[in-house]
């Protein structure tokens, strides 16, 4: 009987058609490892898109009274965008954002890579303190703005510390508030940059950086020729992931200060929070959330072009 | 070194202050909360009160009581999570897969990518509306499913590097073998990047877990997730509950921080959707 089932086998896989067959087989897999991806895109991205440029074409409201779908009664050609450009309050949010995009950034970029460079080589300890060092963007966001909102408190350590009176408040000012944010910003996320820059700095390979030490370059020569021009890749990727993810910042804004006093510390984030449960205006709201998809898709767009020319 | 030790134990410090502040506040009675009658950074009468009272609603020596405890944040903050992880984990390690090995979807990446580039906020509208015609607002299933297609991204990159540290040589093996297609993934690769899978989940799940935005917008009582129950409660009871606060704070931070130091290897490549490796 084997002797008979052998042959057979190699047989078939001599037929021409068996690996196309084969890879046919495989494709088909792929097919339906993809398809519930595919719907899940589809499903987020496709369909509420068209439904938000819709929208974004009318006055309408939750409290229109008519479902959304009806909303070309109360179509507007585009007021929306007209309304949007010319909203101080819209421009004062994105400004906002970017502000604390353009102080958290790069003082957590500065940081990380202080503290990433005291960490490149073995001491006693090492381990633990990394470990020490990496809670902070291990905890929940709202739960660090809980944090901070508790420690700049008039009455709380920050203020006994400096020995200022509870009347001097940090949350409620109009100054300090958006200093307490960007601090609290600054803590959390300077341990990814720590991270992701370490990750790098070790990356570098140990021989050339001997052979400089050896060759007498002092650190700081050493860390600018040898280990900085060997990192860039890995500064770019932390500092776009670090971007993104601030120009996205909510949670410990509206935890700490709700955006306030006035709107202080509103971020694009907050503005359409605001405006969506506050106003109720969910087609402005539709109308800003694509321009800046537009808009960001754009940069993105034109950040990958610029990375894959290099 | 003495300068480096210096400098080390400044950071270590200054990432410490805030977090002792609240741990140590969880564990405090209220005439200890503020620094009215003095800075006492150790509890000088340590007391349970305050977890006593998230759990069970009310303490004793307190007047004031909570018609909600804990209990169901909690289980629903668990339920939502963990079956976000899984959506997201299931979607993005078959198509993943796919990607690698049949070359298949070659967009899908990048596009994938994208989900995570845009503020949630930016088309919360739709989805909005979008969830409440499918009946799926304050539901477990409605946030368990935004939650997977949100950390999707996430699971795709991380899976995607897993498998292609999988030589093909293997596969191919177990192909002239004679197994079939899902054979070869399901006893031969998936059992080969397990470990990867599991750091996978354990990422996918923190990122889950420490959501606030989407539960805000798309839950209103029954499930509502730790995060916004604990700003809530700040709101009910006039900001001054800093102890319960506290509490709670702690209670939702535990788990990231065990998964995170436990998952420490990975978590660059995570982080950086596999670009970088440690």
């Amino acid at each position: 009987m084997t002797d008979q089932t052998a042959p057979e086998i190699s047989n078939t896989h001599a037929k021409a058609g068996y690996w196309t067959r084969v890879a046919r087989d495989g494709q088909k897999m792929g097919f339906w490892f993809v398809l519930p991806t595919l719907l899940l895109l589809v499903f987020i991205v496709v369909f509420p898109l068209l439904m938000q440029l819709y929208l974004s074409f009318t006055w309408w409201t939750p409290l229109e009274g008519i479902p959304w779908y009806q909303a070309w009664e109360v179509f507007n050609w585009g007021e929306n965008y007209w309304y949007m450009v010319t909203d101080p309050r819209f421009w004062g949010a994105l400004w906002r954002t970017v502000l604390i995009m353009i102080v958290a950034v790069p003082a957590q970029f500065f940081l990380g890579m202080a503290l990433a460079y005291l960490f490149i080589d073995q001491f006693p300890g090492r381990k633990l303190f990394y470990s020490i060092m990496l809670t902070p963007m291990m905890i929940v966001p709202a739960v660090v703005g809980l944090m901070f909102f508790l420690l700049f408190q008039g009455t709380g350590p920050i203020n006994d510390h400096l020995g200022l009176p509870p009347e001097f408040s940090w949350l409620t000012d109009v100054n300090r508030a958006m200093i307490s944010v960007i601090i609290a910003d600054i803590w959390q996320w300077t341990p990814l940059m720590f991270l992701i820059l370490l990750a790098g700095m070790l990356g570098v390979p140990s021989d050339q950086l001997l052979a400089a030490r050896l060759l007498g370059g002092s650190n700081w020569q050493n860390f600018v020729k040898i280990i900085l021009p060997r990192m860039k890749t890995v500064i770019i990727i932390a500092l776009v992931l670090r971007a993104v993810e601030c120009f996205k910042i909510f949670d410990l804004v509206f935890i700490m200060t709700n955006g306030g006093p006035g709107v202080q510390t509103e971020t694009i984030s907050v503005f359409l929070y605001n405006q969506t449960f506050g106003e109720l205006e969910w087609a402005y709201v539709a109308t800003m959330g694509l321009s800046i998809l537009i808009a960001l898709s754009m940069l993105a767009m034109k950040g990958l072009s610029l990375m894959a020319k290099k | 070194m003495a300068l480096k030790y210096f400098f080390v134990l400044l950071a270590c410090a200054v990432v410490l202050y805030p977090l002792l502040w609240m741990v140590t506040m969880a564990f405090k009675p209220h005439p200890e909360w503020t620094t009215v009658a003095g800075l006492t950074w150790f509890p000088e009468n340590p007391t349970l009160q305050n977890f006593e009272f998230i759990f069970f609603g009310r303490a004793e020596g307190l007047v004031v009581s909570l018609d909600r405890t804990i209990v169901g944040p909690l289980i629903a903050s668990l339920v939502t999570s963990i079956m976000g992880t899984l959506v997201a984990v299931v979607c993005g390690t078959l198509s993943s897969y796919a990607v690698v090995r049949f070359g298949l979807a070659q967009s899908l990446p990048l596009s994938v990518l994208q989900l995570r580039l845009f503020p949630p906020l930016a088309v919360m509208i739709p989805v909005m509306v979008m969830w409440s015609f499918l009946g799926a607002v304050d539901t477990w299933w409605g946030l368990s499913l935004i939650y997977g297609i949100v950390t999707l991204p996430f699971a795709f990159w991380l899976m995607k590097t897993f498998f292609e540290e999988v030589p093909v040589e293997i596969e191919d093996a177990a192909r002239v073998a004679g197994c079939s297609y899902w054979r070869v993934f399901y006893r031969i690769t998936l059992p080969i990047v397990k470990p990867g899978l599991a750091t996978c989940a354990l990422f996918v799940f923190i990122l889950n877990w420490s959501d606030y935005l989407l539960a805000l917008l798309l839950t209103q009582r029954d499930w509502v997730t730790l995060p916004v129950y604990m700003a809530t409660l700040t709101s009910a009871m006039g900001g001054q509950m800093y102890g319960m606060k506290a509490a709670l704070g702690v209670i939702a931070a535990i788990p990231p921080v065990i998964f995170g130091l436990m998952i420490q290897k990975h978590l660059v490549r995570g982080l950086t959707f596999g670009a970088l490796k440690q």
